[in-house]
C-alpha cells in the first residue's frame, strides 16, 4: 500500500449498442512491471485499449486511476503518464526516421526555422539506447519491420526521461518473424530497466510467459484471471483463453457424411497468408478452419467466397464446374463475414430490409417487389431463426448483436444454399444467441447443409466441427477428425503452428 | 409460465392501433418538417404581403418557376441514393440545351434535335460511369472534372454565344411552353418523374439495392449484388434527367445559353440533401425532393415579392441547405449509435 499502481482500473464497463465490450472489467499495473494482457479476438482489448487513449468514453461507474489520480475523460488527451504504440505503429513511411521522430515528439526550431542537424542529434540519441542500426535518413519504408517498432517505441517515450509512467504496447510482435520479435523482447526489457512499466497486449503466449511479470486474460469483455507469469504453462493460459464457458461443452453431434457427395472442392487457394489451401466437403459436413492469426485461417473462408482481392485458386460447388475463386461471388455460397458492421448489415434499413437483400431476385411480381411475399418471407424467417424484435419494420441498428447476427444467418440461408460459409458466426453474439446459432447451423447441417467456419474462438469450432483443418503458414499442417477435436489437442496443434 | 419474450413478433399491437402510429410517425415533424416549415413561409408572407402573396398566381409561380429546379433535383436522387455525386449535371442541363438548340436553328426538326440533346447527355452520363466506377475516381472530384469538360466544350462549341432564332419559337418552345391544366409543360413532367422514381425506389428490386449499395456497398457485394453496375446506372440516370431537365430550360427561354444550367447546382443539391430528411429519413426519396422543391420555391417566392434584395433568395437556400444538413448529419450520428 505504499506505491500506488502506476494504472488502476476498477469496474471497467463499455456498452456498444447491442453488446457489452467491457463488463467490469479489474486491471492493474504495478510500478516498473511488466504486465501482459491476453485474449482472443473480440476478448475486449482493443476496446481496452482505446478508453485508455481516450477514444471510447467509458460507461459511467467505470474507474480509472493512473498512480493515484482518477483519470477522466477530460484530462485524459492532457494526461502524460500513459503513452501508447499502437499496432499500426503511427508511422509516416515515406518520411525518414528523423521526420517521424520530430513529427511523434517535437521539432527543435529557431525563429521557425526547423534546426536540421540538432534535430538528426536528437534523433541518434533517442535511438542511442535501443541499439539498432538504421539510416536515420532513409525512408521508413526501407527499414525492417522490428526497426519501425523501435522508431515507434523511440516516439512514444520521448522526452520521457524519468520514465515513470506506462507505455501501453499493441500487439508489437504481431507481424514480426519469430528471430525479429526475440530482438524487440529484449528492447521491451530495456525500456522497463530504465523504470517505466508496460502493459504489453500480445496474442503470442510464448512471449508473453517470458517476457511478463503478470498477465491479465481477457475473454468475452471480461477479466478471467489475473496470474503471476512464473509457474503458468502455455497451455494452462491458452485454455483460459479460450475457454468453454459458453457452453458447457454443446456439441452438435452431426452424423458419419462419409458416404454424401461431395458439396464443394477447393483446389490450390493462395493469398496473402494462404499457400495453397485444398479442401473437400461433404454435404452435411461442418469443416472448421482453424489457426494463430496470421497462418491463413482467417482469410480461407473470405477467399473461399470471394471476397478477398487477389486470392486466386479453384472452387467448385457441387457438381457444377469449378471456377476461380475471384468468381465465387457468382456462385451460391453465401457468407457470414466476421464483421458484421463492416462487411454485412446495412445500417438505416430495416430487419426485414436486411434479411432479403439477398433474395430480391425472388420477391419479383411484375415489374415491382411482391411486398406481401416479402412480408410472409421475413415472419417465416423470423421464426425459423428465431429472431426478437417488435416487427420487421424496426430499424437493424436497434437489434442486439445476436439478433442481428441471426438475421445475417437468416439472409444466407434465405438463398438456400448447398454450402455456408461462417467467419467469427458468433462474435459480438451474448451467451444465449450464441447457443441458438449453433442449434441452427447444426440442424441445417443434418438437413444436409454443408459448412464450412473459421473463428478465432475455438469454442465455436468445438461446438460445431466434425473436422478441423489447421492452417499455418498458409497451409494445412494437421487435420483432427470426430473425437479428436478437443480444446487440448486444437489449441495444441494451433500452438504448434506457431512455434516452427 | 409462459415467456413471451420467447416467441417471436408475437407482441403486436392490434391492426388499428399500427395504423394509428403509422399515421402520427408520417405527420410528425421528424418526418415531414419542411412541410411545417412551408406553413410557417406561407402564413409569414402571407400577414406580410395580404394582397399579393396569398394568390392562385404565387402558387403557379412556384409551380411553374421552379418545375426545372425540381427536375435538377430529382436527377440527384438516384445516384445519391448509391451515395454517388453527380455535380456534372448542371452542365449536362446546358449541354442538352445548347445542343437541341443548335440543331433546330441549323433546320432540324424539334424532336429530332431533341433526341440528339438526350443521347449527348446520355454520352456523359457514359464518361461519368467510367470515370466514378471503372476508374474508381472519387465521385465528387470525378464528376465535378467531367463537369469542367463539358463546359469548356460548350464555351468552344458555341464561342460563349448564345443560339437563339425564330426557329426556335416553334414546335421547340412547347414542350416547355405548353399548359397543362393551368400549369407548364415541366410541372407536370417533375411530378411524372417523381412518380416513377417513386416507384422504382420503393417498389421495386432495383430500388432496394440502390438504397443497400448506398447504405454499405460491401456488404451489397457480399448480398450478390453487382454494385459497380448499379453505381453506373445510377449516373445515367442522372445524366438523363438532367438531359430532360436542359431541354426544358432551352425550351423555356427558347434559347441555347451557354451557361444555363449552372445556376441550378446549389438549388438541386438543397433541395434533394433537405428532401432526404423528408418522409424517408437518411434516404434520398422523390416526394421528399418535391416538397424541398416546394418549400424553397414559396420562400424564394415570398422574399421577392417583398421586395427583398437580390441576395436574400441565395441566402436563404444557403440557410436551409446547412439546418437541412445538420439534421441529417444528426440523424444519421444518432443511428449509427443506435
Amino acid at each position: 500500500m505504499t506505491v500506488p499502481s502506476v494504472l488502476d482500473v476498477r469496474r471497467l464497463t463499455k456498452t456498444f449498442p447491442g453488446t457489452t465490450a467491457l463488463d467490469a472489467v479489474d486491471l492493474e499495473v504495478r510500478d516498473g512491471e511488466i504486465h501482459a494482457l491476453v485474449g482472443q479476438n473480440g476478448s475486449g482489448k482493443s476496446t481496452l485499449i482505446k478508453v485508455l487513449a481516450g477514444y471510447h468514453t467509458p460507461d459511467p461507474g467505470s474507474e480509472i486511476r493512473l498512480a493515484g489520480e482518477p483519470l477522466t475523460h477530460s484530462n485524459l488527451a492532457g494526461h502524460d503518464r500513459l503513452r501508447f504504440v499502437h499496432q499500426d505503429l503511427g508511422l509516416v513511411l515515406e518520411l525518414s526516421t528523423v521526420d517521424n521522430l520530430a513529427l511523434r515528439s517535437e521539432f527543435l526550431t529557431s525563429a521557425g526555422r526547423v534546426r536540421w542537424r540538432a534535430q538528426v542529434r536528437r534523433t541518434h540519441q533517442l535511438l542511442a539506447d535501443f541499439a539498432v542500426d538504421l539510416d536515420v535518413h532513409a525512408p521508413l519504408s526501407a527499414a525492417t519491420p522490428v526497426q519501425r517498432t523501435v522508431v515507434a517505441i523511440a516516439a512514444a517515450l520521448a522526452g520521457w526521461d524519468g520514465g515513470a509512467g506506462l507505455l501501453v504496447l499493441d500487439e508489437p510482435t504481431a507481424v514480426l518473424p519469430p528471430g525479429e520479435a526475440a530482438h524487440l523482447l529484449e528492447i521491451v526489457r530495456g525500456v522497463r530497466a530504465r523504470g517505466t512499466s508496460i502493459l504489453y497486449v500480445s496474442h503470442r503466449l510464448d512471449e508473453v510467459l517470458t517476457l511478463a511479470d503478470r498477465v491479465t486474460v481477457l475473454r468475452g469483455g471480461r477479466v478471467v484471471a489475473t496470474r503471476p507469469t512464473a509457474g503458468l504453462g502455455p497451455e494452462t493460459l491458452a485454455a483460459l483463453m479460450a475457454g468453454a464457458d459458453v457452453d458447457v461443452g454443446y456439441r452438435a453431434a452431426l452424423p458419419p457424411v462419409d458416404r454424401n457427395p461431395l458439396a464443394l472442392t477447393a483446389r490450390n487457394v493462395r493469398g496473402r497468408y494462404l499457400d495453397g489451401v485444398s479442401l473437400e466437403v461433404r454435404q452435411g459436413e461442418v469443416v472448421g478452419v482453424a489457426g494463430l492469426p496470421g497462418s491463413g485461417a482467417a482469410e480461407l473462408v473470405p477467399a473461399l467466397a470471394g471476397a478477398v482481392a487477389g486470392a486466386d485458386g479453384e472452387i467448385s460447388v457441387g457438381t457444377v464446374g469449378a471456377v476461380p475463386v475471384a468468381r465465387a461471388n457468382r456462385l451460391n455460397l453465401p457468407i457470414v463475414p466476421s464483421d458484421r458492421l463492416r462487411d454485412a448489415v446495412l445500417p438505416g434499413m430495416s430487419l426485414a430490409e436486411n434479411l432479403t437483400i439477398s433474395i430480391l431476385g425472388r420477391l419479383r411480381r411484375g415489374p415491382g417487389l411482391a411486398h406481401s411475399r416479402e412480408r410472409s418471407t421475413v415472419a417465416r424467417w423470423m421464426a425459423d431463426v428465431r429472431v426478437k424484435a417488435a416487427s420487421e419494420r424496426v430499424g437493424i441498428d436497434t437489434l442486439s448483436g445476436g439478433n442481428q447476427q441471426k438475421v445475417m444467418l437468416a439472409r444466407c440461408l434465405a438463398r438456400d444454399p448447398d454450402v455456408l460459409l461462417l467467419a467469427d458466426p458468433t462474435s459480438g453474439v451474448d451467451p444465449a444467441a450464441r447457443q441458438a446459432i449453433y442449434e441452427l447451423v447444426a440442424e441445417r447441417a443434418r438437413a444436409g447443409l454443408a459448412v464450412v467456419v473459421t473463428s478465432a474462438d475455438v469454442g465455436d469450432l468445438l461446438a460445431l466441427c466434425t473436422r478441423v483443418l489447421v492452417l499455418g503458414n498458409g497451409r494445412v499442417v494437421r487435420e483432427l477428425n470426430g473425437d479428436e477435436i478437443t480444446e487440448h489437442t486444437l489449441i495444441h496443434a494451433m500452438e504448434e503452428t506457431g512455434q516452427r | 409460465m409462459t415467456n413471451t419474450l420467447e416467441r417471436p413478433a408475437a407482441s403486436r399491437p392490434p391492426a388499428t392501433e399500427r395504423v394509428w402510429t403509422r399515421w402520427a410517425t408520417a405527420v410528425s415533424p421528424r418526418s415531414i418538417g419542411a412541410v411545417y416549415i412551408l406553413v410557417v413561409i406561407v402564413v409569414v408572407f402571407s400577414i406580410a404581403l395580404p394582397s399579393t402573396y396569398p394568390t392562385l398566381a404565387t402558387v403557379k409561380q412556384v409551380a411553374n418557376g421552379y418545375s426545372i429546379t425540381a427536375l435538377a433535383a430529382l436527377a440527384l436522387v438516384v445516384p445519391l441514393a448509391t451515395r454517388t455525386f453527380d455535380l456534372s449535371f448542371a452542365y449536362v442541363m446546358t449541354l442538352s440545351g445548347v445542343t437541341a438548340a443548335h440543331f433546330v436553328v441549323h433546320g432540324m426538326s424539334a424532336f429530332a434535335a431533341m433526341l440528339l440533346g438526350m443521347l449527348v447527355a446520355l454520352v456523359i452520363g457514359v464518361v461519368n460511369g467510367l470515370v466514378v466506377v471503372v476508374m474508381r475516381i472519387d465521385s465528387f472530384i470525378g464528376t465535378l472534372a467531367t463537369g469542367s469538360l463539358v463546359q469548356a466544350f460548350i464555351i468552344f462549341f458555341t464561342n460563349a454565344q448564345i443560339i437563339s432564332g425564330v426557329e426556335l419559337a416553334g414546335g421547340f418552345s412547347q414542350l416547355a411552353q405548353v399548359q397543362i391544366v393551368g400549369l407548364t409543360g415541366p410541372a407536370v413532367y417533375a411530378v411524372v418523374v417523381a412518380l416513377v422514381l417513386w416507384f422504382v425506389l420503393e417498389h421495386t428490386v432495383v430500388g432496394r439495392r440502390i438504397y443497400a449499395v448506398g447504405f454499405n456497398p460491401d456488404a451489397a457485394r457480399l448480398a450478390t449484388i453487382a454494385v459497380d453496375r448499379i453505381r453506373f446506372g445510377g449516373l445515367l440516370v442522372s445524366a438523363g434527367v438532367a438531359g430532360f431537365a436542359g431541354l426544358c430550360l432551352a425550351s423555356s427561354i427558347s434559347a441555347g445559353s451557354p451557361t444555363a444550367g449552372t445556376a441550378y447546382l446549389l438549388p438541386a443539391f438543397a433541395a434533394v440533401f433537405v428532401g432526404a430528411t423528408q418522409l424517408k429519413r437518411g434516404r434520398f426519396n422523390a416526394w421528399g425532393t418535391l416538397i424541398a422543391v416546394v418549400m424553397l420555391g414559396a420562400g424564394t417566392v415570398g422574399l421577392s415579392l417583398s421586395a427583398a434584395p437580390n441576395y436574400a433568395a441565395d441566402m436563404f437556400t444557403g440557410v436551409v441547405l446547412i439546418g437541412a444538413l445538420a439534421a441529417t448529419g444528426l440523424q444519421r450520428r444518432r443511428i449509427r449509435r443506435g
